[in-house]
């Protein structure tokens, strides 16, 4: 039986997710007035799919044939927002948008540290056996 | 760890160099002596930033080799500082001393009410950056909280 069950991880890992998109967000409202920057997203089924494709492996005839290898981009879901529209120095950040995505990143990130308190209070309640 | 809160603080440095232009620009509106070329006084010249973005720097790519992290950008810079080449306005007034044989002066190619235009943009834009650092912030708190 495992103590830390899997709950942990798994909050462990939405945290992980989190702190990133506000890493993204931070550096896409910095280069709000760069000309000809690209604003950039993370998505969890981005970093879900690579993830499960650096676990193939090509299927070969021909010794001549390259192999699969994603590694060069596996940059955990990190990328370049598509089908944007660009203002006029080719700057594709929409501030609205960063910015309410910025709150509900911080709510997210909130109730996902607000359970794993929860989480520890419960094991040490058990513990202490209730006391 | 402090990434989020580096990346922010490169765009308030920036925001803040640029509205220090600005200011300068505005201080020197009527400024007929800005330079001396060749024994004449040549007006001042509307400077303007050039923002661009950070190169990434070696823990990034350090971070990337280790495949550990990926790569969400290094924040802003300002890449140089460039005159504007617009040619000086050229007002009739026969009293200056820096007036030529025709009786008009060059004045500098500042146009205040572009100046405030910039001056607001680069205020908002130093407003959402101060947003994003309490809001990493506010999340580092919470994280501290945790098992508390």
């Amino acid at each position: 039986m495992s103590l830390f069950s899997g709950t942990i991880t798994a909050l462990e890992n939405g945290l992980d997710y989190a702190s990133q998109k506000q890493k993204v967000i931070s550096n896409n409202i910095a280069n709000s007035d760069t000309p000809k920057f690209k604003a950039k997203d993370v998505s969890f089924k981005k970093m879900l799919d690579q993830e499960l494709l650096s676990s193939f492996s090509t299927y070969k005839t021909d010794n001549r044939h390259f192999d699969l290898d994603i590694k060069a981009d596996a940059s955990s879901g990190v990328y370049v927002r598509q089908n944007q529209s660009y203002n006029n120095s080719g700057n594709s950040v929409d501030i609205d948008k960063e910015m309410s995505d910025l709150a509900t990143n911080q709510i997210y990130y909130n109730a996902l540290t607000d359970r794993i308190s929860g989480k520890f209070q419960s094991l040490k309640n058990v513990i202490k056996g209730g006391n | 760890m402090f990434h989020g809160l580096n990346t922010t603080a490169t765009a308030l440095t920036s925001q803040r160099l640029r509205m220090d232009v600005i200011s300068s620009n505005m201080a020197n509106v009527d400024t007929t002596r800005g330079k001396l070329v060749d024994g004449e006084w040549v007006p001042y010249t509307r400077k303007q930033v050039v923002l661009q973005q950070k190169d990434p720097g070696f823990s990034s790519f350090l971070n990337i080799a280790m495949n550990n992290s990926s790569s969400p950008g290094q924040g802003v810079k300002v890449g140089k500082i460039v005159k504007d080449d617009t040619p000086f306005d050229m007002v009739y007034d026969p009293e200056h001393a820096d007036a030529n044989e025709d009786g008009y002066v060059a004045m500098p190619n500042v146009d205040p009410l572009r100046e405030m235009v910039d001056l607001m943009s680069a205020t908002r834009s130093y407003e959402a950056n101060v947003t994003v650092f309490n809001a990493s912030k506010g999340m580092m708190m919470k994280a501290l909280e945790i098992g508390k």
